[in-house]
């Protein structure tokens, strides 16, 4: 006899393989393992394919771009869900790098292989100094003051007519192939992916992460939080120094307006889509946030209005992003059960 | 449910994106010409314009004999917004590549219209080895500078319009005149903070100097700066008596109103002063815009005798668009379809290094006098006389109408002063 | 002197960017990115009603505002209210808004330098000795109103002392009975309508163009962050402090450096005092 008040609810529990492939008994058959190592060889093996899969050379070029802009929402990402400082500077970053790039190959007559790594280290080590004195904020203001630094630098850059002023430099080199062009980038990406996965579970990133949890506790544990906090904000400033250089290269030229806004805030679009907080995300979203833009282009100025409301919507509707509710979904299940 | 129905949504948008970027197939292949323009700026679209009326007579007419067989031209035009603050110039140059890679264009035409993006675009134009006709924008001497450096790098690029170097010897020229007619000595000088305003204003310093003009200042202002206030009352309180303008930006706006306001006895002499160059800019002032002199680089973008081309595409122009010829890029542009063609039928084919060799015999008489390029630099030859060279066309605001005041030749009205200068 | 005449004029201007922002923040904490493309979207609204529609232009200044205020607060019941809490979304949200509203603009054909409002009166005058024209100066003596307004609103009518209230102590007002999503909506919406009044005074000193947008944003953050974000009589007195100083480094170091005034403000200020200002000092809050 059902009672007539009779209620059920939604249970969301693990899915049996998951429990299965807990630490050890991972590697117990061969079901377990590819449980676990299914999603990211599809990535993996995905990346690797998309050049030649793509329709044609300009789509091979929209996707290193995507490349690009991913490896700043990765460094986002990280940033603000791993340390909890939401920069909104990302253009900083690759302004710097981009800039250091450019001067290496003109003035120093560096190869293109040579100058990407020092862009990104001296890059890394540059930005984390000028942040220095903004590290101790929190919250919003943080957020306000990354977003200043990019449109600061451009106007010094205008203002003193240093470093090619508005006209910015020219001739620089680009990579020797095409195909190096891409696949360099791609195996960076995946590299810097996984490496920041992999430290995010390392010792420093359970106190990067207590950063975030609760900054006072890490204090009163006696560890400086300013130290791990900029040693968050190089490894992030590396990421992206490393996209601005290879951007440099690509396209062969540096100005001031790689300090323009839609590099901080396409990496911030990709990652409210692509899903924050797991690493992955932010490169799925900006591998879908790139192409749609450049396919919206046959609208014209509309272009950007659509961008927009698609971001708007996202942000309202499925705030969690993309991944997130896949990786929910994968572990997963829910089922209806009586009360 | 409602999170279904967004999904499949999105599904069909996808869809619908995708079925509208496919390309449509021609029953004879056209010669497409990507154009990269900053179509919400007035330098973008007057520029789209003037390419689409060109377009529109030559495949009127029966199209381009390339080799013996006629080709239609076809425009595609790509919104690349490097005229807006905060847009990386990479943007620009992928719009540039999607045009060469995906709409397979055979020539760019107009080019992305910021000079630094115009400049970085000249290595991607080397790389795909694509003929660019750049018309609009792009003031800076250091493009035509770079071809003629490194020839063979950037022997892709041509510029059909005039540069900031022959603007600055035309805004002299007209300084000598009023020297001598109100005994004119001192210039104050305004320039926005872009690399071609501020060089012109430093060469037109140094040449004021030499020249014996009293330069009572040089005020370079940011993109974006909203008040001008303090560089007028200086101007104004030096009693200056030429303002020398270089401003494309919006805010040229305010500096005009505050100086009729005020009653500054100072002539605004402008150079590429955008917000002067339309046609709408008398009612957009309610008229206070008047006596504001404005130098619109290419003749035919405001109505002149130059040639007895110039009127005809002023007219014809005015007809199709309902509006007159608006400033920078529509002459030049239409112009530029013109000289292509020409040179395509000289050449017989559209193979780059054959057109490049033409475009550099070029020898038309068109909209803004006779257009030659300089062989080393690719740089259109100016002169004073529409019969030796390209014209340009410095005009001032009179009485509701744009007066062509330089050069002579063509000139159909001189330089008034405002009635509170007192001459 | 004319520093002194001119630095007023540029601070009221400033300051009249700013209140709307700081209102926003104030009550709801909630940074409005969208603050330069309501400006914006104000201005074309009043050309609108003046030029098609041929309405008076008084009459369309007010339409104009009340439609702002009405888009404004509809803004934030439909979209904002739900990220309410998060900063990083709210950020976003209404950083897409205003690029969604400023660009559609520019699609629906307000481009180009043409678009303009016409002065309320023409011609100048003098104050001691230095030339201003008549526009500025209304621009002053109406600026200095709606500060002196905004001041009594807040401290004597009910709605101001519950927006007051919702700016003080979230929980506490609360407490007392005030709906919370009610004045945040309120919130938004006056502060839609202090950007459109800036609007309406300002722009017929030059055009209006979308591009103006993104400039008048950074300003408004610039003073806010310096006066201190949540307090409206701070973002008054650090309007005139980058008032000043954006003349003062015009007069003294060359008009160049106009812009990196405003940005380097705010760095500052971030640095050496978040609270800025008049800020109320939570220590703990802002940083480690």
């Amino acid at each position: 006899m059902t009672l007539p008040s009779e209620q059920q609810r939604k249970e969301r529990i693990d899915r049996g393989i998951k429990i299965r492939c807990d630490s050890i008994y991972a590697i117990m058959s061969h079901r377990e393992l590819s449980y676990l190592a299914l999603p990211r060889l599809i990535l993996i093996a995905g990346m690797l394919i998309l050049p030649f899969v793509v329709p044609s050379m300009y789509w091979q070029r929209v996707f290193t771009i995507s490349c690009i802009y991913a490896l700043l929402a990765i460094s986002f990402d990280f940033l603000a869900h791993y340390v909890g400082l939401v920069s909104l500077g990302g253009a900083f970053f690759v302004g710097i790098g981009g800039y250091l790039a450019a001067i290496a190959n003109t003035s120093l007559g560096l190869s293109p292989w040579l100058t990407v790594p020092l862009a990104s280290l001296v890059g890394g080590g540059l930005c984390t100094l000028l942040l220095l004195p903004c590290l101790p904020l929190r919250g919003v203001y943080f957020a306000i003051v990354s977003l200043m630094y990019p449109l600061f630098m451009a106007r010094v850059i205008e203002a003193l007519d240093i470093l090619g002023g508005t006209d910015g430099i020219m001739g620089i080199d680009s990579f020797s192939n095409r195909w190096v062009e891409q696949y360099f980038i791609i195996c960076i990406l995946l590299l810097i992916l996984f490496g920041a996965r992999r430290l995010v579970n390392m010792d420093i990133g359970l106190v990067l992460r207590g950063v975030k949890d609760n900054d006072q506790a890490i204090r009163a544990s006696g560890i400086s939080v300013t130290f791990y906090k900029s040693v968050a904000v190089f490894l992030a400033s590396a990421m992206g120094c490393l996209s601005g250089a290879c951007l440099v290269h690509i396209y062969m030229w540096s100005g001031i307006s790689l300090f323009a806004l839609d590099f901080s805030i396409i990496p911030i679009a990709a990652t409210v889509i692509g899903g924050s907080g797991t690493l992955v995300g932010p490169l799925l979203g900006c591998l879908i946030l790139v192409p749609i833009s450049e396919l919206l282009r046959d609208f014209g100025t509309l272009r950007i209005v659509f961008y927009a409301l698609i971001l708007v919507a996202f942000i309202i509707f499925r705030s969690e992003g993309i991944m997130v509710y896949g990786q929910r979904k994968y572990h997963q299940f829910e089922r209806w059960i009586k009360y | 449910m409602k999170t279904r129905h967004l999904k499949v949504s999105l599904i069909l948008l996808t869809v619908v994106f995708f079925l509208l970027s496919a390309q449509p197939t021609l029953a004879e292949k056209p010669i497409v010409l990507g154009c990269p323009l900053s179509t919400a700026f007035l330098y973008g679209w007057a520029a789209e314009r003037g390419f689409k009326l060109a377009v529109d007579e030559i495949n009127a007419r029966g199209g381009v004999n390339v080799g013996g067989t006629k080709q239609m031209f076809k425009v595609e035009v790509i919104d690349t917004r490097d005229l807006e603050p905060g847009v990386p110039v990479s943007e620009a140059l992928l719009a540039v590549e999607k045009l060469i890679l995906n709409k397979k264009a055979d020539f760019i035409m107009g080019g992305p219209v910021r000079s630094e993006a115009a400049l970085a675009a000249m290595s991607l134009l080397n790389k795909y080895k694509k003929v660019s006709i750049v018309t609009t924008g792009v003031l800076t001497p250091k493009y035509h500078a770079m071809v003629a450096k490194e020839y063979d790098k950037y022997k892709y690029c041509f510029r059909i319009h005039g540069e900031a170097k022959n603007l600055v010897g035309e805004m002299f020229a007209n300084f000598g005149e009023l020297k001598e007619k109100y005994n004119f000595n001192n210039l104050f000088i305004i320039a926005q903070d872009v690399s071609h305003a501020r060089g012109a204003a430093k060469v037109m310093k140094a040449v004021a100097e030499k020249k014996g003009w009293n330069v009572t200042g040089v005020e370079i202002f940011p993109t974006g700066a909203t008040d001008f206030s303090m560089a007028l009352l200086k101007a104004k309180k030096t009693q200056t008596e030429i303002i020398n303008i270089w401003m494309d930006m919006p805010e040229s706006a305010i500096l005009l109103k505050q100086w009729y306001e005020m009653k500054i006895p100072a002539l605004p002499f402008g150079s590429t002063l955008a917000a002067a160059e339309q046609p709408g800019f008398w009612e957009a002032t309610d008229g206070k815009g008047e006596y504001t002199l404005c130098n619109v680089v290419n003749a035919g973008n405001a109505p002149s005798n130059a040639t007895p081309w110039t009127m005809k595409f002023y007219d014809a122009y005015t007809k199709k668009w309902g509006v007159e010829p608006e400033g920078l890029g529509t002459s030049s542009s239409y112009m530029a379809v013109y000289v292509l063609r020409d040179a395509i039928e000289r050449a017989g084919s559209l193979d780059p290094d054959k057109v490049i060799s033409e475009l550099e015999k070029t020898d038309i008489m068109g909209v803004y006098g006779r257009l030659r390029f300089d062989p080393k630099s690719h740089q259109v030859i100016p002169a004073k006389d529409p019969k030796e060279g390209v014209v340009g066309s410095i005009l001032q605001w009179q009485d509701g109408k744009r007066i062509v005041v330089y050069p002579k030749s063509i000139a159909t009205g001189t330089i008034q002063l405002p009635p509170w200068m007192g001459k | 002197m004319e520093i002194l005449v001119y630095g007023t004029i540029n601070s009221i201007m400033l300051a009249l960017y700013a209140l709307g922002f700081a209102m926003v923040y104030g009550v709801s904490r909630l940074p409005n990115f969208a603050h330069g493309a309501l400006y914006v979207l104000s201005g074309f609204i009043t050309w609108s009603f003046l030029n098609t529609l041929g309405f008076n232009y008084l009459l369309s200044i007010i339409l104009a505002i009340l439609a702002t205020g009405v888009i404004g607060a509809l803004i934030y019941q439909f979209v904002l209210i739900r990220v309410r809490g998060m900063e990083i979304s709210e950020i976003m949200a209404s950083y897409a808004i205003g690029l969604a509203i400023l660009e559609g603009l520019r699609y629906g054909g307000f481009k180009g330098m043409t678009y303009t409002l016409p002065a309320f009166i023409s011609g100048s005058t003098e104050i001691a000795g230095v030339p201003v024209d008549y526009q500025r100066l209304l621009v002053v003596v109406i600026g200095l109103a709606v500060v002196a307004l905004l001041w009594l609103f807040t401290r004597y009518t009910r709605i101001g002392l519950a927006l007051k209230g919702m700016a003080q102590d979230e929980r506490a007002a609360m407490m007392l009975g005030i709906d919370s999503d009610l004045m945040a909506v309120t919130a938004m919406g006056f502060g839609s309508m202090l950007a459109a009044l800036a609007a309406a005074l300002l722009l017929p000193l030059g055009n209006i163009v979308v591009e103006s947008g993104y400039n008048i944003l950074i300003l408004a953050i610039a003073v806010c962050v310096v006066g201190g974000l949540g307090s409206w009589m701070g973002a008054v007195l650090a309007a005139f402090l980058i008032g000043f100083a954006q003349i003062l480094t015009v007069v003294y170091l060359g008009s160049h450096f106009q812009m990196v005034v405003a940005l380097l403000a705010i760095i500052l200020t971030l640095i050496i005092k978040p609270s800025g200002l008049f800020g109320r000092q939570k220590e703990l809050e802002e940083r480690v």
